[in-house]
């Protein structure tokens, strides 16, 4: 099946099994070196990617869904601006996830601030979102519980929830005041 | 990499009619909703199992809620996610706790209402609180070149092990129906998370109403994800025909009760998930008296 999708801001047409998980084509067909394992959708929450600028468990994606679909990957992603509010974060607090778990959990960070502060880039539409649009921030606030239960779809260990909470609130003051110097 | 494997043919009706006539064409091809189920199979990728894929994700009419005085109608392609956004203002608050408590938002956003109901062998919470809801759920049978329409109940769609038994062969859930009369005292208790740790997790969804200190219309559901799907008409009137503050020896003797009753139907539930479920009927009894009292 040949699908016309954009892969970390390169539009690729790739020559896939239609039913070909999006983890699995990141890794062998693109050659992308920031996911390190397919769990075969167990969950393990080691594979998050941004589907048209949202988080999504890249190994439950088959290859049909993604017609015309943006995927940013963790290499992409980490040279943003967005990143760096994360990654300043993770100096402010003195921890950073393991290199196991990095992107991902950086990814999950990302998509709770998006969240948090209803930020959402313009999104091409495609297929797959062709259900009502909803904004992203379903629940109006977020708060300890939610992000708890965010962060811990990475089932990695490596750091403790309450300092992984700590960041993504560090994170946040970060992501507000420059929205603040912008406006 | 995987040489020799097919790629399956990718059906993407835009209408219920024209899902219809594919699924006619090809009967044996595979039915696909959210996806999150089928792509957590061991077995999925690579894989050459099945010849076409027929995505719903096209299908308008299978997106929409509806709603009037008497129930809400939710198409079975509406995602947990935006089901919880719609329905904050008009859908019982167990199931929007039950949405809640399914998996993370990101993960909530690919599941579908009728893909999550429609898992053949695991139930979660879904289908759980449904199922004390008295929802019910529209298919669409496809026997004999033939499609028939059937309204069936959210709590006779499985078998009491769990497993998904409609009757036909190829059916298609197009929406549910939920009545908005229900109880004022609700209740959802699920330990262990029921994907990660199926063979501990236990899930419970109780409702009630309390009219002059006595209990009324109680219905509840148990569940074991891969092991049962328990629901007790005789427990239920038990219960029914109390008056509230429940005696605690009482609540104590009907709790063994229930736990006789699912050992003797359900020989592969472990103790622990026995004891497990004992406690949190029981603990949902203690808060039922603890909310009499308090009024």
């Amino acid at each position: 099946m040949k699908i016309e999708c954009t892969i970390d801001g390169k539009a690729l047409s790739l020559s896939v099994n239609s039913n070909k998980p999006l983890s699995l084509i990141l890794m062998e067909d693109v050659g992308n070196r920031t996911l390190l394992c397919h769990c075969k959708g167990k969950a393990c929450g080691n594979c998050i990617v941004l589907l048209n600028d949202e988080a999504v468990l890249s190994c439950v994606i088959p290859a049909f869904r993604l017609r015309n679909a943006t995927v940013t990957t963790f290499e992409s992603y980490q040279k943003t601006r967005q990143c760096r509010d994360i990654e300043r974060a993770y100096q402010r607090n003195g921890n950073t996830p393991c290199p196991n778990c990095y992107a991902s959990k950086t990814l999950i960070i990302e998509s709770i601030l998006q969240s948090l502060t209803n930020i959402r880039p313009n999104r091409v539409n495609i297929p797959m979102m062709s259900r009502p649009r909803v904004p992203t921030n379903m629940e109006d606030t977020l708060d300890e519980q939610v992000i708890i239960q965010e962060l811990s779809l990475n089932t990695c260990q490596c750091m403790h929830m309450s300092e992984l909470v700590q960041i993504v609130e560090t994170a946040l003051t970060f992501r507000r005041r420059k929205r603040v110097r912008r406006n | 990499m995987y040489e020799g494997i097919r790629s399956p043919v990718i059906h993407t009706p835009k209408t219920i009619n024209e899902f219809n006539t594919t699924i006619l064409r090809y009967p044996n091809s595979q039915i696909w909703a959210g996806g999150t189920y089928i792509m957590s199979q061991e077995e999925y990728y690579p894989s050459d199992a099945k010849d076409a894929i027929i995505d719903l994700g096209g299908i308008e009419e299978m997106k929409k809620i509806t709603r009037n005085d008497r129930f809400v109608e939710i198409g079975a392609m509406v995602s947990a996610s935006q089901l919880l956004y719609a329905g904050k203002l008009i859908l019982p608050e167990i199931l929007q706790k039950t949405l809640q408590t399914l998996a993370s938002q990101i993960v909530r956003r690919q599941i579908t209402i009728g893909g999550s109901l429609c898992i053949p062998e695991v139930r979660f919470a879904l289908s759980t609180t449904l199922a004390i809801l008295d929802a019910s759920a529209e298919f669409k049978y496809y026997q004999g070149g033939k499609v028939s329409t059937h309204w069936v109940p959210i709590s006779r769609m499985y078998d009491k092990t769990g497993k998904l038994a409609l009757g036909a062969e190829i059916a298609l859930m197009t929406r549910i129906r939920i009545g908005l009369d229900h109880g004022d005292f609700h209740s959802l208790s699920t330990v262990e998370d029921p994907i990660r740790n199926t063979d501990k997790c236990v899930i419970f969804a109780f409702q009630a109403n309390r009219t002059q200190n006595s209990l009324s219309k109680v219905q509840f559901c148990m569940s074991f994800p891969t092991k049962a799907f328990y629901m007790s008409k005789d427990i239920e009137s038990k219960l029914s025909s109390l008056t509230l503050p429940i005696h605690p020896e009482r609540v104590n003797t009907i709790s063994y009760e229930l736990v006789a009753e699912l050992k003797k139907q359900h020989s592969t539930i472990t103790e622990l998930q026995l004891e497990r479920g004992r406690r949190m009927f029981e603990s949902v009894l203690h808060k039922l008296n603890s909310k009499t009292l308090q009024a």
